[in-house]
């Protein structure tokens, strides 16, 4: 458990190694990296016995680095529950990824460089999740900024790309500096960049010690502002669905293991900060459902199979911190796993079926791809019904533990409202697997043909883990008592796997009627579907174009960000660049003019300047003598 | 007797000197310069310094003067030229004026401390016993400086006629 | 006759060299009037040692040395006024300007 912080060290090394080696590396460095992530993975499952046999808990491991000004950051890192389950779920999934882009990438002419950095991803996610002080946690966040800017825009050849990765590194930023903020402020007022420290004197302060509530309400907001950009939480998701212009496997590690979980693994690591202010967990309760729908509707009427995974991300993403926001930990990160888990499946599937069909995206141009790429069409349908949540695949029991939580910690309203965005999410994942996959073989598909072996092996082991990992929630006996008793925040009591009857009933009921009907809707009455898009042609429009926020984001850009940058441009061209570059330059330049003319090179004038000095200081110390 | 020999003097080693910087003929400048630096060797004999009378009339009077006759008649372009005053010479008048005066005022102020005519001399043994013991190793540097200004001049002198150096 | 004497002479001596070189235009007259300023100066020399305003001795050495000095300056001096007058044809210091700026 003490070498725990070797897990990102073997990323970062490969990283190192392949960006310097380059294509020079035996197969250009992929199974270097593949390597090191295995490693990572293995020395996982050590520091997970060693974590059983200690009984769970909290440690800490670490140096100081250094100490200025009576604060001193150590490089040090935290064995919890929390960070136990980020491992497993970064270094799998992970593993599954890279694996699988052996096929995906194959023939990329730069597949080194995607291998570094997918290195660095993953070494940069793992360091987040093990860091146990702020500013570690701040250089982790930045360097996942870092790797999907790069990785998003992998092929920069493409003007699209570009602009996605841009679009994604800026939209971030704007959460980034709020998490800047807000770390610099807790450190001021605590004097400490130690998570658990900061984190006692929010919840249970020495008398004397206390922070205002103001502070910590202010602190927690602005942190949560980080976590909104990097977990693509309204209104900051635009960046979420252009980032499928990356490659697929990229998708499938950001949606699922490392950047977007960064932001709900943030909150839940700050949760008693959260809870501390209260209100705080009102806005991140607030935020996470109006995500949840936002994401559910916009899946609903998107024809790019990428797209509908993005959303879909996102809106369980809103699920996710919904339940963060009605306290429940425990059944937040136990869904960001499930839905990792499958997710990461999906965009895999969705790679496959890419890859066969020449990048095409538009599931109106697909179809009965089942009858040629049964595996691809096999695993991607358990992936869309677990996250449907039909019983008894494993967002089934996530979802039921967040709806637990949310039942118990708010207002009857979230909870409705919840309801309604699971039942949407089941719907548009029939949608998209039964265009995609079921019906006639459409004809475009027909030269299609199933993935290679690399790379649907990931994607079956993905599929069994995605029907077991469910039942992590039961007490399965050998002293595992079910989800609610493993995955802890310090201190928080163990509660035992529950069921509230009719809050199962009305989920399974939901979810399964929302599927089985969608299926249907979209199997046999197409006349339905038009019909109701021709009623509602104005919400149709406003949810193609993701509700105009992007337009809006334009708008903002055009007629504000840039008039404002052209004031301060000409601002610094006038006042700035001749004022007060140019001016001292020219100024020094037309006193140099001057002053050459007495620069005559006579001997004579130099002797006469030299008597006057001479004279000078003969005056000078008469006077002071006399 | 003495002060009558010095006002004497006084007049000529000065004359000489005002003789040296504004005369325009530079053959009669160099004479000019003669007869100031023989006064000077008066003065030294006045102040019982024979020694360095001697030198005074040896070195400078004939050594000095004669090197610096035959650079003007090296530098010579046929006839004698006559020299004019820089252009800016009422600043050099009026900075070596201003120094003067500070210096006269500086003197007199501190007249008082030596009001007495007592000089005195050392005898020749003495300062050559002061030159060799206490000031051995100024000496042998100034030796060493009079032989390298005597290879460098001879260098300077004799390079080509061009600037190459 | 007192110290005061010599001073003033001194001084006179060493401001009238220094006119002369600030306001010559021959090289070689401003090496004169250098020349009346070494003297200048070695007349206060030899009088502050004849009236033992330190010992007597001392300003006599230095006025030796400064004899010494001044033989080899001026070999030196006329040197380069020959060698600029060989590459120049001239010896006006006011045309020596190389050091403009």
């Amino acid at each position: 458990m003490e070498w725990a912080w070797l897990i990102p060290v073997f990323g970062f090394a490969a990283f190192g190694v392949i960006a310097l080696g380059g294509n020079a590396l035996p197969w250009r460095g992929r199974y270097l990296s593949i390597l090191a992530i295995g490693a990572g993975f293995a020395l996982f499952w050590f520091v997970l016995l060693d974590f059983i046999e200690r009984g769970g808990g909290f440690h800490r491991f670490g140096v100081d680095w250094f100490e200025t000004g009576g604060v001193t950051v150590a490089w040090g890192i935290i064995i919890d529950p929390l960070t136990v389950t980020m491992l497993a779920l970064v270094t799998f999934v992970a593993l599954a990824v890279q694996v699988y882009s052996l096929g995906y990438m194959a023939g990329d002419k730069r597949i080194g460089w995607y291998y570094a950095v997918h290195s660095l991803f993953a070494a940069a996610m793992l360091t987040l999740v093990l860091a146990d002080n702020l500013l570690l946690l701040y250089f982790a966040w930045e360097l996942v900024g870092l790797c999907s800017y790069l990785l998003i825009g992998f092929w920069h050849e493409r003007r699209s790309a570009a602009e996605a990765a841009k679009k994604a590194f800026v939209t971030t930023r704007i959460g980034d500096v709020g998490l800047l903020i807000g770390i610099i402020l807790l450190v001021v007022h605590t004097g400490t960049f130690d998570i658990t420290e900061i984190l006692a004197r929010a919840t249970n302060p020495a008398p004397g010690e206390e922070l205002s509530n103001a502070l910590i309400t202010g602190t927690a907001l602005l942190l949560f502002l980080g976590a909104m950009g990097k977990s693509a939480q309204f209104p900051l998701h635009v960046w979420l669905p252009d980032a499928m212009e990356g490659p697929s496997p990229v998708s499938a590690l950001i949606h699922a293991a490392t950047m977007v979980a960064a932001g709900v693994f943030l909150v839940a690591r700050m949760l008693p900060l959260f809870e501390a202010s209260g209100a705080a967990l009102e806005v991140v309760a607030v935020v996470g459902l109006v995500t949840g729908l936002v994401g559910a509707t916009l899946a609903l009427t998107s024809t790019d199979l990428k797209r509908i995974l993005a959303y879909s991300t996102m809106s369980h993403l809103g699920f996710m911190m919904l339940a963060l926001g009605a306290g429940g930990f425990t059944a937040a990160i136990f869904h960001l796993v499930a839905h990792g888990l499958a997710k990461a499946m999906l965009f895999l599937g969705a790679g496959s079926v890419m890859h066969a069909l020449d990048n095409e995206t538009d599931i109106r141009k697909m179809g009965g791809l089942r009858r040629v790429m049964p595996m691809t069409a096999l695993t991607f349908t358990i992936g869309a019904a677990a996250l449907a949540g039909i019983p008894p695949l494993s967002a089934f029991w996530s979802k039921d533990e967040m709806l637990l939580a949310v039942h118990g910690g708010l207002h009857p309203i979230y909870l409705v409202l919840f309801l309604a965005a699971i039942g949407l999410s089941a719907l548009y994942m029939a949608r998209a697997v039964r265009l995609a996959f079921y019906g006639p073989l459409n004809d475009a598909a027909r030269r299609a043909h199933e993935s290679p072996r690399v790379m649907t092996l990931p994607m079956l082991l993905l599929a069994s883990l995605t029907l077991v990992v469910g039942f992590l929630a039961l007490p399965l006996g050998a002293g595992y008592e079910g989800i609610g008793t493993f995955l802890l925040q310090a201190g928080e009591k163990p509660h035992p796997f529950t069921l509230n009857a009719w809050l199962t009933a009305a989920s399974v009921v939901l979810a399964v009627g929302a599927f089985a009907g969608g299926w249907r809707l979209y199997d046999k009455r197409a006349d339905v579907v038009a019909s109701a898009r021709a009623r509602f042609a104005a919400l149709h429009r406003a949810l193609e174009r993701g509700y105009y926020l992007d337009a809006g984001y334009q708008w903002v850009i055009d007629k504000v960000v840039m008039r404002a940058g052209s004031a301060v441009a000409l601002f610094d061209r006038r006042v700035v660049n001749d004022g007060g570059v140019n001016g001292p330059g020219e100024g020094t330049v037309f006193a140099g003019r001057q002053l050459r003319r007495h620069v005559t090179g006579l001997f004579a004038d130099y002797g006469a300047a030299m008597a006057l000095g001479v004279l000078g200081i003969g005056i000078f110390l008469w006077a002071r003598s006399a | 007797m003495a002060l009558a020999a010095f006002y004497v003097l006084a007049l000529v080693t000065l004359g000489g000197a005002i003789g040296v910087v504004t005369v325009r003929n530079i053959i009669h400048a160099a004479l000019f310069l003669l007869v100031t630096l023989g006064g000077v060797a008066g003065f030294f004999a006045l102040l019982y310094a024979e020694f360095l009378a001697l030198a005074q009339v040896l070195i400078y009077s004939g050594a000095v003067v004669i090197v610096i006759l035959f650079a003007l008649m090296l530098t010579r372009r046929g006839e004698v030229e006559l020299m004019d005053e820089h252009r800016r010479w009422p600043v050099a008048a009026a900075v070596s004026f201003g120094l003067f005066a500070v210096m006269a005022a500086a003197f007199i102020a501190d007249a008082a401390r030596y009001q007495a005519d007592v000089r005195s001399s050392v005898s020749l043994d003495a300062l050559g016993a002061v030159l060799f013991e206490r000031w051995a190793a100024p000496f042998e540097i100034a030796s060493l400086v009079l032989l390298v200004a005597l290879i460098g001049a001879i260098v300077i002198a004799r390079s080509g006629g061009r600037d190459e150096g | 006759m007192t110290l005061l004497h010599f001073e003033l002479l001194g001084a006179a001596l060493f401001c009238l060299g220094l006119y002369g070189a600030l306001a010559r235009r021959s090289a070689v007259l401003v090496l004169m009037s250098i020349e009346l300023m070494l003297n200048g100066v070695n007349v206060l020399l030899v009088a502050f040692a004849a009236y033992g305003v330190r010992d007597n001795a001392t300003g006599l050495v230095i006025a030796i040395f400064v004899i010494t000095i001044a033989a080899a300056e001026v070999a030196l001096a006329m040197a380069i006024v020959l060698r600029l007058f060989r590459s120049r044809g001239s010896v006006n210091v006011d045309e020596i300007d190389a050091l403009r700026g």
